[in-house]
C-alpha cells in the first residue's frame, strides 16, 4: 500500500476523462443562473425575460446533488449573472463544496469590491465575450453603447485581484474580420482567448441568430489565416468552437481537455460527462443540444443523469457508426456537433451542410485535392440520378419506338 | 513544516477538489495545476481535518487496509510532506490557527 500523489494538467486530465467518460460521471457542469442580460447581442440564442428561475434554495440543491454526483468543474453563467442578486450566496455554496469555479460573463457590472469577492469565493477563471477592439463594432453588437470600455475596463480589475481571465470572441459578419484585434488585445492583456464561429439559432429553434452567422466562404481569410492554425486535421470531432486558440504561453494549466483520447469515437462529451442546466432547472445534454432530459424540480439530478432516456440515447452514439458521416473521407477537418445537426439537419445522427462544407474548405486550404464530404457525394448522386433517369426514360422511349 | 503529534493537518481551503470513484482530483486555484491521489491518499485526504495528526491518520489507515503501523506512519508522513510542499495542506497548532 502507497498514497500516491500525482500532478501536472495534461496526464491527470487525460485519466480523469477517461475515468469519467467510462463510467459517464457528470464532471463538467454548466449552469445558466439566469437568462435575463443587461445586452442585447444581435446573435444570442436566448429568451431574456424571466420565466421563473431557479431560486436560490433550489440552486443550492441543485449544487449539493452535483456535488454527490462527482462533478468538479462548474462554470455558472447566463444571462448575465451579476444580475442575479443571490450570486455570492451561490457561489458561496459552491466554494463550501469545493467546486472548481468559473463564470461567463460580460464583466460589465464588475468593480473591484465584486472582484475581491470573487477572489475570496476562490473563483478561478472569469471568461469575458469581447467582439472587437473597436468600440463601434462591439458596442453594435451588444446594443449596448459604451459597453467595450466598461468590459475592457474591468478586465486589469480581474487580473489584479488574482482571477484568471479568458477573451471569448464569437465571430459573425458584424465583427468578422475583428479577431485580430481581439487577439492582439489578448496578447497584450496577458491571457487566452477563444475565437468561435459556432453561431445557433435559437433555443426555441427559432433560427434568428443565423442571420449574423458569416457564410463559410467569407471564412476563407480566416481559415487561412496561419496565426489561428486553423486547418490542421482535428485528432477527434467535438462539439467544440471551429477554431480554438491558446498559445501556450498564455495557457492555463488546467486544459479544457477537449481532446483527450477518451472521446476517440463519442461525437462530443454531452451526456458521457458534461452537461448543461437551464436557469429553470432543465437539465440538457449541452446548451448546443436543446432536448430536455429532465427537470431539478421534479426529478433528482442522479436519476435524470444515470436513467433519462435521451440520455441513453445520446451515449450510444459512435462517430464510426454515423450513417453518413463515418463514410466521410474528411472527417478529420470536421467539427461535427450532434446539437447543431440536430437543431440545422433535423437529425441528431446526420450530417449537416455548414460542418461539411467547413470540413471541406478546410481539407482544401489543408491541400487535399478536391475534398467533397460524404453528405456533398451522396447529394450529387442522388442529384445525377434525378436528372439522369427523365433522359434514360426519354432514350427508352425512343429506342421502344424505333 | 513540522510533523510532530502536536501537529493537526488541514486541507488548503482554497482548493477545489473531487473524489470520483476512490481517486480524488485537487485543483490548487493560483497556478491551475492538477494533483491526484490514489484510493488510500484518497482516504487519507477524506480523514484531514484539522484535528489529527500524521499519527492518527496513520492509525486509521492501520484500521482500514492491510497495512503495518511503521509503513502506515511512513507512507502518511511522506504524502502529508509532499502536499505540504504543493501547498494542498497546512499544518495546525494545537492551539488552534493555520502555521504559517
Amino acid at each position: 500500500m502507497t498514497a500516491t500523489l500525482s500532478a501536472g494538467a495534461t496526464p491527470v486530465m487525460d485519466r480523469l476523462i477517461s475515468r469519467t467518460v467510462e463510467k459517464h460521471r457528470p464532471l463538467s457542469v454548466h449552469f445558466d443562473l439566469t437568462y435575463r442580460c443587461n445586452e442585447r447581442c444581435v446573435h444570442c440564442y436566448l429568451d431574456h425575460h424571466d420565466h421563473g428561475e431557479l431560486t436560490t434554495a433550489e440552486c443550492l440543491n441543485v449544487l449539493e446533488e452535483l456535488a454527490r454526483s462527482g462533478t468538479l468543474f462548474l462554470t455558472f453563467s447566463g444571462g448575465e449573472i451579476f444580475l442575479r442578486p443571490d450570486l455570492y450566496e451561490i457561489l458561496a455554496a459552491a466554494r463550501r463544496l469545493h467546486f472548481d469555479i468559473s463564470l461567463k460573463s460580460n464583466a460589465l457590472l464588475v468593480t473591484a469590491e465584486r472582484a475581491a469577492r470573487l477572489r475570496c469565493l476562490a473563483v478561478r477563471r472569469v471568461q469575458i465575450s469581447v467582439y472587437s477592439d473597436i468600440p463601434a463594432v462591439h458596442d453594435a453588437i451588444t446594443k449596448v453603447p459604451g459597453s467595450l470600455e466598461r468590459t475592457l475596463a474591468a478586465i486589469p480589475i480581474l487580473l489584479e485581484h488574482g482571477l484568471q481571465v479568458k477573451l471569448a470572441c464569437p465571430l459573425m459578419q458584424e465583427n468578422l474580420m475583428a479577431y485580430r484585434g481581439v487577439m492582439a488585445l489578448a496578447e497584450k492583456l496577458g491571457v487566452p482567448y477563444i475565437l468561435d464561429l459556432t453561431i445557433t439559432p435559437m433555443m426555441d429553434g427559432s433560427g434568428g441568430p443565423l442571420a449574423h452567422r458569416v457564410s463559410v466562404s467569407s471564412l476563407l481569410p480566416v481559415l487561412r489565416d496561419p496565426a489561428l492554425n486553423a486547418c490542421k486535421p482535428q485528432p477527434s470531432s467535438e462539439a467544440a468552437p471551429a477554431i480554438k486558440a491558446l498559445p501556450a504561453t498564455f495557457g492555463s494549466a488546467v486544459s479544457s481537455g477537449i481532446e483527450s483520447a477518451a472521446y476517440e469515437d463519442l461525437p462530443c462529451s454531452a451526456g458521457h460527462n458534461s452537461c448543461y442546466i437551464s436557469p429553470y432547472g432543465d437539465v440538457f445534454p449541452c446548451v448546443q443540444l436543446p432536448q430536455a432530459a429532465g427537470n431539478l424540480r421534479r426529478e433528482k439530478f442522479e436519476d435524470i443523469w444515470y436513467h433519462a432516456p435521451q440520455l441513453e440515447r445520446l451515449r450510444a452514439i459512435r462517430e464510426s457508426q454515423l450513417p453518413i458521416c463515418s463514410r466521410c473521407e474528411i472527417r478529420s477537418y470536421c467539427e461535427r456537433c450532434p446539437g447543431l445537426a440536430l437543431m440545422e439537419g433535423g437529425d441528431m445522427l446526420g450530417a449537416y451542410q455548414r460542418a461539411c462544407a467547413l470540413a471541406e474548405e478546410k481539407a482544401r486550404l489543408a491541400g487535399v485535392a478536391a475534398p467533397m464530404s460524404a453528405l456533398h457525394i451522396k447529394q450529387n448522386a442522388a442529384l445525377a440520378q434525378t436528372t439522369l433517369e427523365p433522359e434514360f426514360a426519354s432514350l427508352r422511349t425512343n429506342s421502344g419506338s424505333d | 513544516m513540522s510533523t510532530s503529534a502536536a501537529v493537526f493537518w488541514q486541507k488548503n481551503p482554497a482548493l477545489a477538489w473531487r473524489e470520483i470513484d476512490d481517486e480524488t482530483v485537487i485543483i490548487s486555484p493560483n497556478d491551475s495545476v492538477m494533483h491526484e491521489l490514489n484510493d488510500t491518499g484518497s482516504f487519507l485526504w477524506k480523514n484531514i481535518d484539522g484535528k489529527k495528526s500524521a499519527a492518527e491518520l496513520a492509525e486509521l489507515l492501520v484500521e482500514n487496509y492491510e497495512v503495518t503501523p511503521d509503513m502506515a506512519l511512513s507512507d502518511t508522513q511522506a504524502l502529508l510532506e509532499e502536499m505540504s510542499s504543493r501547498k494542498l495542506v497546512v499544518t495546525v497548532p494545537a492551539t488552534g490557527g493555520v502555521s504559517p
